[in-house]
């Protein structure tokens, strides 16, 4: 039974109290969340092999690394290691059935995460971007649903939105929400709707002002150019500029009710305005839209001009460019930076033949001899490099914002990517943040991240010892030169998680 | 050894610089550089255009947007050069597209200031040759044999007493065989350059006036490294925020000011130094000439170029002006590009070394240099 905020505030005003009197661990689980990260600890078996074996490798490569005791449990759901992570992964593709209920507590102080849409014009700016990336941080750092977190990272650099851009900075809580986090592991056709009727992207993507209520308007480009570009066809998926022009027509009219206007209660309002939309005649990737009648009644005109974003939606999603253009950023981002073609292909047909279902194009995905070779080919992007830093050492934290100044630093802070296309996936751009790296790893091992906190002695003696834990860090048993540069350099944990092998996933 | 040295004491260095300015979102090369004198332009901006009164008038036809003012002193000295109806052969007029051909410098492998240092330097660059000001590595500077990325002097550090630490380090990336080798050796190498620079205070020289923005402090911050002879070759700096799709002045104007007090401050703090440096200042594409019906322009394709430099015969607006009449606008009415951007950037390249290298920095490409220098 969860504690609702209500409750919660009920009894707030004395809780600091009774927290002093009875101490922490007398609290109920849902109290306790507020006040410490989850703890997860007891002795446990560090790898044993001289290479990365499947379950290490599912676990740095479908999330964001394993925390204390993880590989152990992984390993006992099959009879071989193969086995035990396909059963692992398996798991993973359904979310729902992992109980999370340590996450869902530790984000429950992130109070505006919940808070419906027209709610979140009462809060401060700065509050909701603070708390949309902290909220990130900690469901990375402690969900059970890693594959989920994972992916909503992954949707939400493809479905980028700046919120520093007018009212999204308010919308983006509620585009996070209801269309990322709500379809990151469904259909991907349900998100790309959700999306283009979401109001932070009618927002960032200049959709509310797409309109052409005389012949002398020109449609605003912005959405559909993006649309076929970045979140279905890609850019060289056979699209021309005529058909940027087309679904630019076919979709004006729907807008968003802004900050600035009246009544105050119908912000983030989407709304279909049939004045605004360009009743004539379309062709959009060579499919005919036929002009409607101006002699229909208005319910009538209203329908068939709302029908045209959905059959514009299912044109390109049906567009085998779509698969394609997914299959291969899927690929970037389990397999490697340059994708095998044989993997895309295979991705791109489960895609196909599921109407787009994540869950099966993932479940494809994860099959292919590409994925299980690939092990330690990637180089972990700063935000996947710090949650993988923080889960393997057990380190409690607040998600705080001087834990999120390093992520700042390496510009890869969640939520802060400028332009539509999302954070880059491949190693390239991020290989000038070594030195941000390392000043984070020394940081973390000596406590001096406020909010942040581990625990060297215990970790160090539930892993067996200083072998075990840096078998532990590294997903294998370390090298001759690895426990030799562990044991000079006067910083051997900072050390470990600065050294290369702890940069690849 | 020899070479880091004598970088390292500042003797003998006499490095040329260039630095890259990317104005990324498609800068409006019309309202930042307007012809004032085409009618053409006052008909398809009924409500954006910049008026004829209000421009800094140039040489009688064109005109700088009056926020760019603090520029004027360098165009008079000669400095400053302008280029127009610039821009690349990019058509999709999609920023990730157009910023990627142009940063590319082509269809082919790496950047093309990456490409260019690495053709300077074919056994490998000191760890500071390429900064890049901001948070990461611009595609310009992809393949570069280094590049760093860097937002204040100050805190590029380990903190004190890490030597041990460092050696290990050293030792573990030293051992690598892929990207990670260089990235590693290229940190620690900066590192030990950067931390000698760190307790020195910065005074912008000539009464120079940074503004507080990212801009303006990622110039100062290439300024000092030039003055300080750390042997910088390149530098990248990015000035965002151009998709002016929308109630354009309100996105535009905060920005251009940045843009000529930053540049403005640069050419005046170096003083003498500009005479081996240069700044070019490009952008992806220019916006659609007719203003849309959000008081915005779309994403269009001819745009203008600044180079200011030692050396430049500048004062002048250089490139073709086609006029603004239907029969020569592009696609949905688009200013076209008479110059490639490739050749304002060769006859820079040149200036700074490049020599009979032009055909590495820029495969698959006839290069004609246009007569920046005379």
């Amino acid at each position: 039974m969860p504690l609702s905020r209500r409750n919660f505030l009920k009894v707030g005003s004395s809780s600091a109290a009774w927290l002093a009197a009875v101490g922490c661990d007398q609290l109920p689980r849902e109290l306790r969340a507020l006040y410490e990260s989850p703890k997860r600890s007891g002795p446990f078996q560090p790898p044993t092999t001289q290479d990365i074996d499947p379950v290490s490798h599912v676990l740095n490569r479908t999330a964001f690394g394993p925390r204390p005791g993880e590989y152990t449990r992984v390993h006992k759901l099959g009879t071989t290691p193969m086995e035990a992570a396909a059963a692992y992964v398996e798991q993973q593709l359904s979310p729902l059935q992992l109980d999370d209920a340590e996450a869902e507590n530790a984000v429950r102080r992130f109070e505006t995460l919940n808070e419906p849409l027209g709610e979140l014009f009462e809060y401060q700016e700065e509050l909701l971007q603070n708390e949309l990336m902290r909220g990130a941080l900690t469901r990375a750092i402690w969900s059970e649903r890693q594959l989920y977190e994972v992916m909503v990272q992954f949707w939400s650099d493809h479905f980028n939105i700046d919120p520093s851009k007018g009212d999204c900075k308010w919308l983006k809580v509620a585009d996070d929400r209801e269309v990322v986090r709500q379809h990151a592991l469904g259909s991907f056709p349900e998100m790309l709707r959700a999306s283009a009727l979401s109001p932070a992207m009618l927002w960032y993507l200049d959709g509310r002002v797409n309109r052409r209520e005389n012949m002398a308007d020109k449609p605003n480009e912005n959405y559909a150019r993006e649309l076929l570009e970045l979140h279905s066809l890609g850019v060289h998926g056979g699209y021309t500029q005529t058909d940027v022009m087309e679904v630019a027509r076919c979709l004006t009219g729907w807008t968003v009710r802004s900050k600035a206007q009246e009544p105050y209660f119908q912000i983030g309002k989407v709304e279909f305005k049939l004045s605004q939309h360009d009743c004539g005649g379309k062709q959009v990737l060579g499919e005919n839209f036929p002009a409607i009648p101006a002699n229909l009644d208005k319910t009538r005109r209203e329908q068939l001009g709302q029908a045209e974003l959905d059959r514009v939606l299912e044109i390109v999603t049906n567009h085998p460019a779509t698969a394609r253009h997914l299959s291969t950023k899927l690929c970037q981002r389990f397999i490697a930076d340059e994708p095998p073609a044989r993997a895309v292909e295979i991705v791109a047909a489960a895609f196909t033949q599921s109407s787009g279902d994540i869950p099966t194009t993932l479940r494809a995905l994860f099959a292919t001899n590409e994925f299980r070779e690939a092990r330690g080919n990637k180089i972990k992007r700063p935000f996947n490099y710090i949650v993988s830093a923080l889960r393997a050492t057990g380190a409690s934290t607040d998600a705080g914002m001087e834990l999120i100044g390093y992520l700042q630093r390496m510009g890869h802070a969640p939520f802060n990517y400028p332009t539509p296309d999302g954070f880059p996936e491949p190693a390239a751009p991020w290989l000038g943040t070594l030195l941000w790296r390392w000043n984070f790893a020394l940081a973390l091992s000596e406590n001096k991240i406020k909010g942040t906190q581990l625990d060297f002695a215990t970790l160090q003696k539930n892993a067996g010892g200083d072998a075990g834990l840096m078998a532990h860090l590294l997903g294998r048993k370390p090298s001759p030169d690895e426990a030799q540069a562990y044991h000079e350099s006067g910083a051997g944990l900072a050390l470990i998680l600065s050294a290369p092998a702890f940069q690849r996933c | 050894m020899a070479e880091v040295q004598s970088i390292l004491t500042g003797n003998g260095d006499q490095r040329q610089t260039l630095v890259v300015v990317f104005l990324r979102g498609g800068a409006d090369g019309l309202n930042l550089v307007a012809p004032l004198d085409d009618d053409g332009y006052y008909r398809a901006r009924p409500r954006i255009a910049i008026g004829r009164k209000q421009a800094v008038h140039l040489d009688g036809f064109y005109g700088l947007n009056p926020l760019l003012q603090a520029l004027e002193p360098a165009y008079h000295d000669g400095a400053l050069a302008i280029v127009h109806a610039a821009g690349s052969e990019d058509n999709t007029r999609s920023h990730f597209e157009a910023q990627d051909l142009m940063e590319h410098g082509g269809v082919t492998g790496g950047g093309w200031l990456g490409r260019f240092l690495r053709a300077q330097n074919p056994a490998g660059s000191g760890p500071l040759a390429a900064v890049a000001l901001g948070k990461s590595i611009p595609e310009c500077l992809r393949g570069s044999p280094a590049a760093t990325v860097l937002q204040s002097l100050d805190d590029f550090s380990l903190g004190d007493n890490r030597s041990r630490l460092t050696q290990s380090l050293a030792n573990l990336y030293g051992a690598q065989t892929d990207v990670l080798a260089s990235a590693g050796r290229d940190t620690l190498e900066a590192l030990r350059r950067v931390q000698r620079l760190r307790n020195t205070p910065y005074l912008a020289a000539n009464g120079a006036d940074y503004g507080g923005d990212d801009f303006s402090r990622g110039l100062r911050q290439v300024a000092r490294l030039i003055k300080a002879r750390v042997g910088l070759q390149a530098a990248s700096v990015d000035l965002g925020g151009w998709d002016s799709h929308f109630s354009q002045s309100l996105i535009m104007d905060p920005l251009i000011t940045r843009l000529a007090n930053g540049l403005a401050a640069f050419y005046q703090d170096l003083g003498d130094e500009m005479q081996h440096t240069t700044v070019v200042v490009m952008t992806e594409f220019g916006r659609r000439v007719e203003e849309n019906s959000a008081f915005g322009t779309d994403h269009g394709r001819g745009s203008v170029m600044f180079v200011i430099g030692g050396g430049i015969k500048g004062g002048r607006v250089l490139g073709k002006w086609p006029g603004l009449s239907r029969e020569v606008l592009e696609g949905p009415g688009d200013l076209p590009v008479l110059t490639n951007y490739r050749n304002v950037l060769a006859p820079i390249l040149q200036r700074h070394g490049a020599g009979d290298k032009l055909s590495q920095v820029f495969p698959e490409f006839n290069v004609a240099p246009l007569p920046l220098y005379g």
